[in-house]
């Protein structure tokens, strides 16, 4: 099964960076999507099939959290999983979002830390063998 | 100036070069490897239980391996004047999100707004909360933050942070 990805910061290295080690992690990939801030990232959401969206917090427009949280109030986007990936370092907002059932990676994340969120979030079976 | 705020400035900068863009940094005492330097210079400010801004200086000459080193391009491949500078306050962002925690605990909360390129309508810093300067392979840099409210001896984070002498 190929995954489906959104990719949701305001800043176009990040996506970049996330988007690299996402190629590099051996998942097995369909589309990537990308958006600069929350409003953006619900409007591919209505617009694509996404099995999995990793998201910052701070962004213009519209937040992350605030994102996230409109995802949890329809019924048809609030189980996709979702990593997000910021500098937010408040342990009060980082337990508030894992409590919604969200992953936290904290930047800067190495391509490593990356893989094993996405690994444990959506399991091993989307991601290729290993060659022996 | 906060001295202990100064110190993790510089800490926390060169960490987050090292890990985001495999540029390794010392740090230095005076602005003297900065002079004659062309400078890029990024803010970002940030508002929660206090407001403030950071602000990173770094060689124009440092921004295409800043930029090419977090983005990790095919050799060869060029990257524009506004990749190199969207790396720049990439690094700032991660810079500032890596400080407040440190400074003012982990239960605050912030907001960070988007980084933004100083020009010469920016206003002056006089009298920032902290400084400090790395050496870096291709000049130096200088990292500031400014505070909005005389609590540099009130930060509660730095006493814990700081450890015993």
């Amino acid at each position: 099964m190929a995954v489906n990805l959104l990719i949701v910061d305001d800043s176009g290295v990040m996506r970049s960076m996330i988007k690299k080690s996402v190629q590099m992690s051996g998942l097995q990939i369909g589309e990537i999507h990308q958006a600069a801030n929350g409003r953006e990232g619900l409007n591919a959401l209505d617009q694509h099939w996404i099995d999995l969206v990793i998201t910052d917090i701070n962004m213009p427009v519209m937040t992350g959290e605030e994102m996230i949280g409109q995802m949890h109030d329809r019924p048809d986007l609030k189980s996709i999983p979702t990593i997000v990936v910021s500098t937010e370092g408040s342990q009060t907002r980082i337990e508030r979002l894992k409590r919604k059932g969200l992953r936290f990676i904290h930047k800067p994340f190495s391509p490593e830390m990356l893989r094993d969120t996405v690994k444990d979030v959506l399991g091993s079976e989307v991601f290729y063998e290993p060659s022996a | 100036m906060n001295p202990a705020l100064s110190r993790k400035l510089v800490e926390v900068t060169a960490d987050t070069l090292e890990k985001m863009a495999f540029i390794f940094t010392f740090p230095a005492e005076d602005v003297a490897a900065m002079e004659g330097q062309i400078q890029e210079v990024v803010r970002v400010d940030f508002s929660g239980p206090f407001g403030g801004g950071m602000e990173l200086s770094l060689p124009s000459s440092a921004l295409a391996e800043l930029a090419v080193n977090m983005l990790g391009t095919e050799d060869g491949e060029e990257l524009s004047a506004e990749q190199q500078r969207d790396a720049l306050k990439e690094l700032i962002n991660v810079v500032c999100g890596n400080v407040l925690p440190v400074v003012a605990g982990h239960v605050a909360e912030f907001n960070l707004r988007p980084p933004y390129m100083v020009s010469g309508e920016s206003p002056i810093w006089d009298d920032p909360a902290a400084v400090g300067y790395l050496v870096l392979e291709s000049g130096a840099c200088r990292v500031r933050m400014r505070i909005d409210r005389s609590l540099a001896q009130e930060l509660p984070g730095l006493d814990a942070a700081d450890g015993p002498p």
